[in-house]
């Protein structure tokens, strides 16, 4: 499904003393199939936009069409039920939200809830269970006596056990061990390729947005300030950098290589890209095993 | 150099682990020096936690000694070294009672029975130095991340402790949170001489220490700088860390049958060393 915002504002408690613009002059596409990163400060209006993508918000202005869907400030909230179904969001540290009294029974809620049997609901379930890693061993487990880890993959296949063709992730990986940033990106990976699911992260992780992502969108002050493939967006580091935001370890690296004289055709994203453009200057030069 | 932590031949196994004969930690021993900065990481569930709960009584040794600032752990000393020791946790929701910044600072020091007057000064002292005494007045529920767990330092900071432990605090926060409260201890350990113990998942953090002990299996399986430590390279991952950044461009490189020494560099070093190579006609 692709998303589309046109001239999208919102104003928190409009009408009052106490109203406050979180999002202004919004415009985006979001293609089907797309792996999108949303990246911004805290306070930038990425968890406002978040909250638009499954009906939880609706605009003050402006239109947003999702799939075949199109919302606008007088679309009926009943309208918006649909929407839940096919928009799913993991938000920030979804463990906190798990509560049955095993694995299984957590991750069929939601296809119960929508109406499907016990036995179709666990059905549904144990696919999930299986798409996110967790063995079979651990079905009948409390979801409380998991790891850290474990625990927000069972929450993370509660939300998939809806079946939803986009999934919203709002930082993910945040509080996980490097090894299991690793691997839960790497699910995601698999998610976005096998199951031809649309994915949209919101990431501090500069690198996750170089290795993952085909479009990168950067907020700041309840706007879009930059949008494009994480080749164009990291293409003039200082930008960013200006805007108190991050860029990939590889592209600050290079971009101190730079500064020592090092020119590059386009600025490196990844180690591998880098380690490829200086194996390639510096054997020109002959600098190193050429000559040794 | 003073010793402000010694820990001896420390075991500790959790109840469940009674029947499987499994130990959460494994006579592990070291010592801490008043104002050093000691890193502590390890993948989950390596005993880190634990480690840091024995250390000011939460939890009780199996056996083994502690020895904090000249006091040996047992129960008649256990409060005294409790006030000793501020322990900064993951998350900055759960770490508040007070119903503004300023009652959530003076909690400890009620509880500790300071008297009133001395109480509003080393408040204010204590989130002057955290640079949060113009929210005195706020709910901590209004604040970011970086300033909660900055009000959270204050706290500690007031009850005047030797040593702070950061137990993975900075996890949960935004870059810039980070930067924040990494910042600040920096300053409250030149400034005061404060000894910290971080336990860490951040290499950034990591990078702070003087020394960074590695925890495996309940047990402490390496010490050292962090140039010693990281020159470990990929091994880092299954200690719990990332792999510093010239790191991954070494083994990058060598995938690439580049040449390159294999001692530690540090970003400006590699950038020197690249630098170097290039002029090199």
């Amino acid at each position: 499904m692709a998303i589309k915002f046109n001239e999208v504002a919102f104003t928190y408690q409009k009408g009052t003393p106490f109203e406050s613009q979180a999002l202004h002059d919004i415009n985006l596409e979001i293609e089907d199939g797309s792996f999108t990163a949303i990246v911004g400060h805290t306070g930038s209006g990425k968890s406002t936009l978040l909250q638009h993508l499954n009906g939880l918000l609706k605009p003050t202005e402006g239109e947003i069409q999702i799939g075949e869907q199109i919302i606008t400030p007088e679309t009926p909230n009943k309208a918006l039920n649909n929407l839940r179904k096919q928009v799913g969001i993991v938000f920030q540290f979804p463990e906190a939200q798990l509560f049955e009294e095993t694995v299984i029974k957590d991750v069929a809620f939601a296809p119960k809830n929508f109406g499907k049997t016990e036995s179709e609901a666990e059905a549904i379930a144990a696919k999930m269970l299986q798409l996110v890693g967790l063995p079979e061993s651990i079905y009948q487990q409390s979801p409380f006596d998991l790891s850290g880890g474990q625990m927000r993959r069972v929450a993370i296949a509660g939300i998939l056990a809806m079946e939803p063709k986009i999934l919203v992730l709002d930082e993910p990986t945040a509080g996980l061990d490097p090894r299991g940033r690793v691997d839960m990106m790497a699910m995601f990976e698999e998610l976005h390729r096998e199951q031809n699911l649309t994915i949209i992260l919101v990431t501090h992780q500069m690198d996750d947005v170089a290795n993952y992502a085909d479009h990168a969108i950067i907020m700041s002050k309840g706007t879009i300030i930059k949008s494009g493939t994480p080749r164009a967006v990291f293409s003039e580091p200082d930008f960013l950098l200006n805007n108190h935001l991050n860029v990939p370890t590889t592209t600050l690296f290079s971009k101190k290589l730079t500064e020592k004289g090092f020119s590059f055709a386009n600025m490196p994203l990844t180690e591998a890209e880098l380690a490829d453009d200086l194996v390639a200057l510096l054997s020109r030069k002959g600098g190193h095993d050429a000559n040794e | 150099m003073t010793e402000v932590i010694k820990v001896d031949h420390l075991n500790y196994q959790y109840e469940a682990q009674k029947e499987l004969n499994e130990m959460a930690l494994k006579d592990v021993s070291f010592t801490i020096n008043k104002g050093e900065w000691v890193a502590i990481i390890g993948h989950n569930g390596s005993g880190k936690s634990t480690l840091s709960k024995n250390i000011n009584g939460l939890l009780a040794p199996k056996s083994g000694e502690i020895t904090v600032d000249g006091l040996v752990l047992s129960t008649e000393t256990v409060w005294d070294i409790r006030r000793k020791i501020g322990i900064v946790f993951q998350n900055p929701d759960n770490q508040f009672v007070g119903a503004t910044v300023e009652d959530d600072v003076a909690f400890g020091l009620e509880n500790n029975g300071i008297e009133r007057k001395e109480m509003q000064e080393r408040v204010r002292d204590a989130l002057e130095r955290v640079d949060m005494w113009q929210f005195a007045a706020k709910e901590p529920a209004r604040l970011s991340g970086g300033q909660k767990q900055r009000v959270a330092i204050a706290g500690i900071v007031a009850l005047r402790p030797e040593v702070i432990i950061l137990d993975e605090s900075t996890s949960m926060l935004d870059p810039e949170g980070r930067d924040e409260v990494l910042s600040l201890i920096h300053q409250l350990k030149d400034e005061r001489g404060l000894t910290i113990i971080s336990i860490t998942h951040d290499i950034n953090e990591a990078a702070s220490a003087d020394k960074i002990m590695v925890m495996d299996g309940g047990q402490l399986v390496k010490q050292g700088t962090p140039a010693e430590i990281f020159a470990l390279g990929e091994q880092l991952v299954d200690m719990g860390l990332d792999v510093p950044y010239p790191e991954r461009l070494k083994a990058a490189l060598k995938k690439r049958h580049f040449d390159i020494p294999d001692d530690y560099m540090t970003e400006e070093g590699m950038v020197d060393w690249l630098w170097q190579l290039n002029s090199t006609k």
